[in-house]
Order: C-alpha cells, then structure tokens, then sequence
C-alpha cells in the first residue's frame, strides 16, 4: 500500500508548481496574462510529451489536434446556441465534442502513420495539420475558409459579463485544470505496464516486439491520449478565448515547433520536463516580444539544435541524471 | 471544352512537374546516402528563390545566372550544416536528425525573415510566351523545365561516370561495403549532403518561374509536403525515382485542379492540396518503398 503511494510522490512538485503559477497570477496584479501563457505553453508541451517523449516519435502534425479541438468548441457553441436552457452546459458539449473530435481524427491518423517506422512516420504525419485545414477549406466543411465567430452567441447564452470572465479567468482555469491532468496521465502511464511497454520500444523497438510486447496497441494508447489533451487545449486556451475559429490560425504549424522546443528544453519522456521546458520557453518568449518581438524562433531555433547535438536529455534529463539515488531524486522524474 | 482544358493544363503540369522532379532530388540524394530526412527541405527552397529575388531586384542579374551562384551557395550551406550538426548525429536515434534538420528549417526561415521582412515578394522576368493552341505557355517556364532536365541529366552523368559519383552510389548500396573497399564514407556523407543541399536550393531559382508573387520567409512548408509526396511515389532513395515522381505529381496536380473547378461549392486550390496531402498516406500504406520501383 505504501508502494502504492510512493510511486505518485513526483506529482507533488508538479502539483506545487502549478499552485504556485495560480496564486502568483492571482494575487500579483497584471501577471494573470503571463500566467495564462505559461499555462498554455505547458498543458501544450504536457500534452505533447505523453506521445513524443514517451515513443521517441516525432509528430509534426500535432498542431491539428488542437485545431480540431478548437473546432469543437467552436461547433458546440454556435451551433447549440438557440437550444434554451443549456447554460454553462454547453462548455461541458464543447470539451466532450472536442475530446470526441481529437480521438477520431487521431484514430485516423493513427491508423496509417502507426503502421510506419522512424522517419517513414515524420513524413506521414507532416501533412496532417496541411492536409486537414485544407480539406476543410477545400471542401467547405464547417464554414471552409470563412471560420466560425461565435461572440454573439457566447453572449446570448452566459450573457456579456460572464462571457468575458470566461474568457479572461475561467478559460485559462481549464487550461491548468488539463495540464495538471495530463502530468496525472503521464505518470500512470510511466508507472504502469504501459509505460514500461513505451520504454521498451522507444529504446528498440524490435527487441520490444520480440519480447511479445504489442508495440502498435501501446503506441496508439499515447498517440490518442496525446492528441485528446491537445483538443482539449485548443477547446479551452483557444475558442474559449477568441470566440472566432479561422482555418488558417487554428492550424498554425507554429504550434507544433513550439511544441517540439517545449519538450526537448525540458527533457522529452519526462514528467516535470514540459512544466520546466514551458516556464523557460513561455518566459523567454514573453520578455523576447517586449524587446525584439516576432522573432523569439530566431533565437530558439539555433538553442534547440545545440540541445539536439550537446545534451538532447533537457534540462529534467540532466537534472534528473544528478540527483539519481538520492532525496531529491523520488520527485524527479 | 472541358478535355481541351484538360489537355492544356496537363500540359502545364508536365512543364512544372519536371521542376517538382529537381527540387526533390536533393531531397531523395541525402535519404538514399545518409538516411536522414531533410525536414527542412522546402526553407532552403525558400533560400534559392530569395537569392533569386535579391540579385534580380537589387543588382539586376538574369536569373538564368542565378543558378550557379544558388548551387554554390547550396553547397557551402550543406557543407556548414552537415559538419556542425549533422555529422555528430548520424549515429543518433532518427528522432535527433528529424528535430534537427526541421529546426535548421525554422533557423534558415527567421534569418531570412530578419533580412527581407515577412511580406510576399515577387520579380517580374519578362522574356515572351509561346502559343502552343491548347495553352500558352511562357518562356521563362519553359526554360525552368529544361534547365530541370538539364541538371537531372547532369546529375546522372556525375553519378555514373565520375570516381566520387561511383563513391556515393555504393554507399547507397551499403556503407559498411563501401568502407570496406576503401570509400572514404565519411566525405560521401559530407559531399552527399552538400550536393543535396546545393540541387534543393537551385530548384528554388527555377520554381521562382512559376510563382510572380509568392516569395516569403514560410513558402517553404508547402514544398516540403510536395516534395515528401513526390520523393515517396519514387522511393524516397532515388534522385531519379523523384525526377519522375515530380512528373507525375505535376500532372495529378494540374489535371485534378481542373476536374475539382468543374465540381461547384468547392475551392479547386485547397482541395488539389488536400489531394497530396492523401496521396501520401495511400502510399505509404500500399507501398512505402515507392510506385517507380522495382520490386
């Protein structure tokens, strides 16, 4: 039993820093706006991590997760607004639309690119995120290039005040409330069979097979709970906040690079490596746009490939590496 | 009307699917020797095209004469790039070559960026149009696709009849092999992605024909995605595999955009990208190692 708790004693510096991040932004004034970043940026690199560190497989369609998350959202809302009597229930529509959206987009994906090894799967997965937003401006799904606005309708159903403490408070509350649960789902993951199954086959993959590990059943595992978290990011930190959805901007391949940065500056297949990788990248990003703002990539794209090349285990991997046997270790991982 | 049409746009396909073809070759050179996928392969597209721009626009260079400054401008990139980051790791999990050549992309982008600004440019190179009835077709194209042939042909002499030509071929076939026979395998990786490198960037000169207006920082993204679609339908590792995928591409590209103008409530464009963009996957379902090989 005691066992049994140990194995979740890591959550608690994870569940520290996020409270920390809340009561700043709460009680420090004018800091709520960079703490709904941060935020952002770690659910975001959270999200990201349970598939690409924990398989070792790089999806540079990931972005289209979140887009179709968005779109959700988007769809609920305007869509169920003349129903009477929904209320604040169609927030809840909304998220289990976007999670339902995010899966089977993924399960499509996944159906395909899962099958492929190594660089075979970058290739598959690099359109995703193109070939989506232009199926749906092609073909004119959902309004096609034209988007969704849903503002009156937010305002119709909450009324205007509280449309807009949702977009300012409530929206952002959601977006820890996921980030902490998707840090949750990583460490059940990494304590149970599943991860163990993910450590076997991002470290060989045939070895893994051979030893009767099912790779391709775990592999879908991270691939959907990965992408689900995405949708519900981009139902909350996005729709939630900008009530319009535009092609173009909810399938913004930047999302998927700051993503990528995200993990690897904090150690991909970590736990506290996504938190630690969005604080470095979030507050970077916010003082770079004071100073030089548009061009924070430029800066961090040299940083990731000195990481990749010098120390691609981040900053949790070395950290971790150090403290390995002692104390401080049992909450390091 | 509609098969006139057809005819006319197929035509346009074949003219602009030789270009394809070239600007994936490089693409498919240092997959076939290295086995690293140039994540970044359309930013260095973008790179040929803004050298292009610039020396048109700021010094008034015919782009015709842009092409060797493009390549040996290629080539320093590819030689930089492979010994700074690169070469340290080939022998790293594919996740690392991945990530690294897809931020060396975002690096070349924001330098660019910083340099030109992030608004679409365009030159205007007026050198007449030939009427072929069907379609009217202009020169500076034409001379796009043969300088394509050309340089495929070029290509093909280098690997066939040189010394480091035969080099690099064998290190396709097998790299221990090729050590084993005294092939200095470290300076074919290193020559092998210089060339690649140098072969994308010059294909940025020759697309530059076809687009007036389209030159920005991120245009690249697009021609990556082309060029995995292409570089997939011949093999991945072949240079010629990916000159005939190109073809084909060029000729599903244009004929498809024609068919989906005919269907109303739809935009041709976006669905033509879509279109690609299912190729790919249906391929690499069915046959990963590519529709133009042997078995």
């Amino acid at each position: 039993m005691k066992n049994q708790v140990t194995k979740y004693y890591p959550m608690l510096p994870v569940l520290a820093a996020y409270a920390a991040l809340f009561l700043i932004g709460r009680n420090m004034s004018g800091m709520w706006q960079l703490v709904a970043m941060l935020l952002f940026y770690c659910a975001l690199g959270q999200a990201f991590n349970i598939f690409l560190g924990m398989t070792g497989y790089v999806d540079f369609g990931y972005v289209a997760f979140m887009g179709v998350g968005t779109y959700g959202m988007a769809l609920a809302i305007s869509r169920l607004a003349h129903i009477e009597g929904l209320g604040a229930g169609i927030i809840v529509i909304g998220f289990v639309l976007a999670v339902l959206m995010s899966t089977m987009l993924s399960i499509a994906v996944g159906a395909v690119a899962l099958r492929l090894r190594g660089a075979y799967f970058a290739i598959a997965t690099i359109g995703v995120n193109e070939g989506f937003r232009f199926l749906i401006e092609g073909a004119r799904i959902w309004n096609g290039s034209e988007g969704i606005i849903f503002t009156a309708q937010l305002n119709q159903i909450l009324g205007r005040e509280a449309a807009s403490a949702l977009a300012t408070f409530w929206a952002d509350l959601f977006v820890l409330i996921i980030a902490v649960a998707a840090a949750l789902v990583t460490l059940i993951y990494m304590r149970s069979k599943i991860g163990y199954a993910l450590t076997a086959l991002r470290e060989d993959e045939d070895a893994a097979k051979v030893m009767g590990i099912n790779v391709t059943k775990f592999k879908i595992i991270a691939f959907i709970t990965s992408a689900s978290f995405a949708g519900l990011v981009g139902a909350s930190s996005w729709a939630l906040k900008t009530p319009y959805v535009f092609p173009p901007e909810v399938f913004e391949i930047h999302y998927t690079i700051e993503a990528i940065i995200i993990v690897l500056l904090g150690g991909a297949g970590t736990l506290l490596g996504p938190l630690v990788g969005g604080l470095i990248y979030g507050i970077s990003k916010y003082y770079l746009s004071i100073f030089i703002p548009g061009f924070q990539l430029l800066i961090f794209a040299p940083i990731i490939i000195v990481i990749i090349v010098v120390f691609p285990e981040g900053v949790v991997g070395m950290l971790k590496a150090k403290t390995r046997n002692t104390a401080a270790g049992r909450f390091i991982v | 009307m509609v098969f006139e049409q057809l005819t006319g746009n197929l035509f346009q396909g074949l003219v602009l699917g030789a270009v394809y073809g070239m600007a994936t070759m490089g693409l498919s050179l240092i997959f076939g020797v290295l086995k690293v996928v140039n994540v970044g392969h359309g930013a260095f597209v973008m790179v040929g095209a803004f050298i292009t721009f610039w020396l048109f626009s700021a010094l008034g260079v015919n782009p015709i004469f842009a092409i060797p400054v493009a390549f040996v401008i290629g080539l320093g990139l590819g030689l930089f790039f492979y010994y700074t980051v690169i070469q340290r790791l080939i022998k790293a999990p594919e996740l690392a070559t991945l990530l690294a050549t897809f931020s060396i992309g975002v690096l070349l982008q924001e330098v660019v960026k910083l340099i030109f600004g992030s608004e679409f440019r365009g030159y205007n190179w007026t050198v007449g149009k030939i009427d072929l009835g069907l379609t009217v077709l202009p020169v500076s194209k034409l001379l796009a696709s043969l300088g394509s042939v050309g340089i495929a042909v070029l290509l093909y002499i280098w690997f066939n009849r040189t010394r480091a030509g035969s080099a690099m071929r064998s290190v396709v076939e097998d790299s221990e092999g090729a050590r084993v026979c005294g092939v200095n395998v470290g300076a074919a990786y290193a020559w092998s992605f210089a060339l690649g490198i140098g072969l994308t960037v010059t294909s940025g000169v020759l697309l530059t024909m076809f687009i007036p207006v389209g030159i920005n920082p991120y245009m690249g993204g697009g021609y990556t995605l082309k060029a995995f679609v292409i570089a997939v339908l011949g093999g991945l590792s072949s240079p010629y595999g990916a000159f005939f995928g190109g073809l084909v591409f060029g000729l599903i590209e244009n004929g498809s955009y024609t068919l989906f103008a005919l269907l109303p409530g739809v935009e041709p464009f976006a669905l033509t990208r879509f279109l690609s963009f299912l190729i790919l996957l249906i391929i690499l379902l069915i046959r990963p190692t590519g529709l133009l090989t042997r078995k």
